[in-house]
């Protein structure tokens, strides 16, 4: 059970994501070269003069704006205007500071999580009716959404899916919606998806930061994952593409579940059909048709071909409900349709494989064996010396695949370093090596769940990232990506989602002295007084006297809980072994010395230009997407 | 000085002294405090720190302790069985405006970016019924109204008069010296006028003294002389040889007027910023903020008087430091100067609002 049922609400209206952009830049993070202009605003010129980017202020924070509940949906039908819920705001925290909005790692950005996110169903005078914490979750399956826009971030669309927790109910009692959401939320879990798009990277515009979402909150079961869909998944096919993923049908990955209850199927594309413009309406792709296809009349991949085909729903593109005439019908529906199905086809799609066609022909397919395995998880900081259990999730037309091995294999291919645009290092940090300190099971069977479970061991990397020829303080760890699949890779086959697979950083060991001295802290410290130009609006993290004049504040703000959205450092990249003995040393503010670099003449100047020649669009996220080493291979 | 409207001291003064009467005055004295503190924001965060570092640390020294005196208002009245209400519209004051309770005619409150002038309003907030001789304004109260000092004074004597046997056993709701330095928890007659001792001195100065009583911080002036300060241009330092012992000789405090950002004054007078605009953006998301600031001390001083709690109040107050810095200084765009209007503001609307 998950937002697809139903009984849901869909929301729409605009977020903020106000991410500092100055560690956008791997090379940024050598404390010893770091330079004033890389917190300076960028110019007309982009990387010329080196700078920050183009929104080096950033205070991380996220923020529902605007966002209204658009429609709702009961197992009887529409809700309608007497349920005060179709008037109600989807809001965030009323009674603490906003959510963060923090990347994995410098050189894995395409993972960025939301922590600290609280989610309020409230009237319009903002009295709560519902409240829950969002479990922190990662965006999933970037793309270039708006087909007019080049391939930058304000061209990029994502999708996040998680539960809501801790939920706390108001007196409903006026909604019929809401009364049945909280019976049905006895779990104590919502489950909560939204698209974002449209991103404004304009620095003198009221929309700066901000962007369009839309969204659905329905039931969720402790017993599912939490952040994908137990149902039928739509492949994509990848076009060439030198930033986000392009799907070659130009319908992104996508989800569906049957409820044979309903005798219906939820359709998600909410972050499957692009834009012209960024933001923008609909690109129209005639009437979107969900057929059944029967492979073994014609075997292989349906993808293009024109294989035996049933249609059982239509997406109509024009008339009042329209995708793409009526102009509220993303707002409405969040990209949710729901489709009849007849006993006939509800037999028939429980054994074969769907695809949408539109009028280019076949757009996009599940695979021909409807296969298909992901973790529900894939954003995870470890430590060294640290074991973790990530369990993947096996499914095949839509229920749990049991019984079936899946493999586990490194995967640095999506992983962005250094080298590359706009301006970094000459010779830059790399990724994922020693790549033995992970060592992990190559193999696990999935159970009656279709759950298998990658177990993690880590030990210590060293600091492969280190500058200066590891010398000079550096990016902290290392990241690695871990891939799924099925090993039985004749019968389950078909296009790869480039971006399923499992991130990790991987923490340096770190033994500062003891007691622990401002000359252990200090880099630390310096580093994030460097990355962050929004700290300069409190103190200079790198002056030890103003350091010490703030220990009050900075033991509570390092203090907290990661998931709590006061937590320090807001980027959550700080390991507990270094955040333990800045603890500690707060507690007793040691002075020590600032260690000097050793051979100064080693220090790059930042180079100007298209090092690379790799395409350069403007924007964190697609210039690291650009960074991906899967591109230098090609 | 600032003065009150005399039936403020109702039900506080002569033979009518109710513990009703009591709790409506401390509800009113944290709705005062408070008042105080946006246009000190304003001010303080309408600097360029690096350009004007001197009068910056003063205002947020002031800044502080007025959020003390909400707390230990708030605790007087919380001891009395009196729950403080502070997170609704009313709570917070029209600028330009009255402190609430005063005289509309006697002081206009602005927020407005720091300036000699704003100055001389904050002057006159502070300012004790008899400043001692390190300056010369000397009017006298007229008879239909008091200064804050007199009320404070006011509760304190009418607290005394109803005796320890009004206050809640066990203590309830107190905001103590754990969670908040040189906060008081107030149990009985003695304590509660700790509490209120403590607001009238670093507000006024004691009357021989322009330091704060009671604390042995030897160089904590009181706000009214820390103000006087800045526009005399010069710390107030001890001096024998001077009337009073003490003289505005000490080091320089200079106001560098090109390190004030220019915003505007009384961001929510009518037009206000234009729906949909860069600054009413910012202001909204400042004042949903600022409105959950409001939410989370009426939590904290209504029973969550928790450590998590008064974090989580700390946090709001950071976020409003950073956002309001940064607006203020023409963050993100250049060109553009915001100022926080302070309005209550439970609902974000986003860009279009």
């Amino acid at each position: 059970m998950s937002y697809l049922n139903a009984l849901r609400l869909h929301f729409a209206g605009r977020f903020q994501a106000n991410i500092s952009t100055v560690n956008n830049d791997p090379a940024h993070f050598d404390n010893a070269a770091f330079k004033s202009s890389y917190q300076d605003l960028e110019g007309p010129n982009q990387e010329d003069p080196p700078n920050g980017w183009f929104n080096p202020q950033g205070d991380a924070a996220w923020r529902f704006l605007g966002c209204k509940v658009t429609a709702a949906w009961m197992p009887t039908g529409a809700v309608t205007s007497g349920d005060p819920v179709l008037g109600y705001i989807v809001a965030d925290t009323d009674g603490r500071v906003p959510a963060k909005l923090a990347d994995l790692d410098s050189e894995q950005q395409l993972v960025s999580e939301i922590w600290g996110l609280q989610v309020r169903i409230a009237d319009t005078a903002g009295n709560t009716l519902m409240r829950g914490d969002f479990d922190p979750a990662a965006f999933a399956d970037i793309w270039v959404r708006a087909t007019g826009q080049g391939g930058d971030d304000m061209g990029a669309g994502a999708m996040y899916q998680s539960v809501l927790t801790n939920l706390q109910w108001c007196d409903v009692s006026a909604s019929p919606f809401l009364s049945a959401l909280r019976q049905a939320a006895r779990t104590g879990l919502l489950s909560i998806k939204f698209n974002v798009d449209g991103f404004n990277m304009d620095n003198t515009s009221p929309d700066f930061m901000t962007g369009r979402i839309a969204g659905t909150i329905g039931p969720a079961t402790a017993s599912e994952p939490r952040h994908m869909v137990v149902g039928r998944q739509f492949m994509a096919t990848a076009a060439p593409s030198e930033s986000f993923f392009i799907p070659l049908g130009a319908i992104n990955f996508c989800s569906a579940v049957v409820d044979e209850t309903a005798s219906c199927i939820y359709l998600d594309l909410g972050n499957a059909l692009s834009t012209a413009a960024s933001g923008g309406a609909i690109n129209p792709q005639g009437d979107l048709t969900l057929s059944i296809y029967d492979p073994t009349s014609l075997p292989g991949d349906p993808a293009g071909t024109t294989g035996t085909t049933v249609a059982i729903g239509v997406i109509p593109a024009s008339g009042a409900g329209g995708y793409v005439q009526n102009p509220n019908w993303y707002a409405n529906t969040a990209g949710v349709v729901a489709l009849p199905l007849s006993p006939a086809q509800l037999q028939a799609v429980a054994s074969s494989p769907l695809l949408i066609s539109g009028k280019a022909g076949v757009l996009i397919s599940e695979w021909s064996s409807s296969a298909f395995v992901r973790a529900d998880r894939f954003v995870y900081r470890m430590s060294p010396d640290e074991t973790v259990q990530i369990p993947v999730y096996a499914m095949r037309f839509g229920k749990p695949l049991a019984g079936v091995e899946v493999n586990f294999q490194l995967d640095p291919s999506q992983l962005q370093p250094a080298p590359g645009p706009p301006y970094s290092l000459a010779t830059g940090p790399a990724v994922a090596v020693p790549d033995d300190a992970l060592a992990f099971n190559p193999t696990a069977v999935t159970d009656s769940n279709g759950r298998a479970v990658l177990t993690l061991n880590t030990s210590d990397p060293g600091t492969p990232r280190f500058f200066n020829n590891g010398t000079d303080y550096g990016i902290d760890g290392q990241v690695y990506g871990i891939r799924p699949a099925f090993s039985d890779a004749q019968t389950y086959t078909g296009p790869v989602n480039q971006l399923n697979f499992i991130s990790i950083l991987l923490w340096s060991g770190f033994t500062p002295a003891n007691p622990v001295t401002w000359t252990d802290i200090q880099p630390i410290f310096q580093q994030y007084a460097n990355l962050y130009p929004v700290m300069n609006r409190f103190l200079d993290l790198g002056n030890y006297d103003a350091v010490v004049k703030n220990t009050r504040l900075l033991l509570l703000a390092f203090g907290l809980n990661p998931s709590d959205p006061n937590s320090m450092p807001v980027t959550r990249d700080l390991s507990p072994a270094k955040r333990n003995a800045i603890l500690a040393w707060l507690k007793n503010p040691l002075p020590g010395e600032v260690r000097a670099r050793a051979n100064t003449a080693d220090i790059p100047e930042p180079a100007v230009g298209n090092l690379t020649g790799l395409a350069m669009p403007k924007g964190g996220k697609a210039a690291a997407a650009a960074r991906r080493l899967i591109l230098r291979k090609q | 000085m600032f003065l009150l409207h005399r039936p403020q001291l109702q039900g506080i003064t002569g033979p009518s002294i109710t513990l009703h009467g009591v709790c409506v005055a401390l509800q009113n004295a944290i709705k005062l405090e408070h008042a105080t503190i946006p246009p000190y924001l304003y001010a303080l965060y309408s600097l360029d720190a690096s350009k004007n570092p001197q009068i910056a640390d003063i205002l947020q020294s002031v800044v502080i302790e007025e959020m003390l005196h909400m707390a230990l208002s708030s605790n007087v009245l919380n001891a009395l069985g009196g729950a403080p209400e502070i997170d609704t519209p009313n709570f917070i004051p029209t600028y330009p405006g009255p402190l609430p309770g005063g005289v509309e005619a006697d002081l206009t409150v602005n927020l407005a970016p720091f300036s000699m002038t704003q100055l001389k309003t904050f002057l006159r907030i502070e300012e004790p019924e008899d400043p001692l001789v390190y300056q010369s304004l000397a009017a006298n109260p007229v008879e239909s109204h008091c200064t804050i000092g007199q009320f404070y004074t006011a509760i304190s004597d009418a607290i005394a008069t109803l005796g320890d046997g009004v206050f809640v056993d066990p203590p309830r709701n107190q905001v103590g010296p754990d969670l908040m330095r040189e906060s008081v928890v107030v149990v009985n007659v003695a304590t509660a006028q700790q509490a209120i001792n403590t607001i009238i001195e670093q507000g006024e100065g004691t009357t021989t003294s322009p330091l704060e009583g009671g604390g042995g911080i030897v160089d904590a002036l009181a706000h009214y002389y820390r103000f006087m300060e800045i526009q005399k241009g010069y710390q107030l330092v001890a001096d024998t040889t001077a009337p009073g012992g003490y003289a505005y000789k000490g080091a320089p405090i200079p106001f560098d007027p090109t390190g004030v950002y220019p915003v505007p004054t009384n961001p929510a007078s009518p037009p206000g910023y234009p729906p949909g605009s860069v600054q009413a953006s910012a202001n909204n998301n400042f004042n949903y903020t600022y409105t959950s600031l409001l939410s989370s001390l009426h939590a904290l001083f209504n029973g969550d008087a928790s450590p998590k709690q008064m974090n989580i109040a700390i946090g709001l107050m950071m976020s409003l430091k950073g956002q309001a810095k940064a607006m203020m200084a023409g963050i993100p765009d250049p060109t553009v100067f915001t100022g926080p209007s302070f309005e209550y503001q439970p609902v974000n609307p986003g860009i279009s609002g």
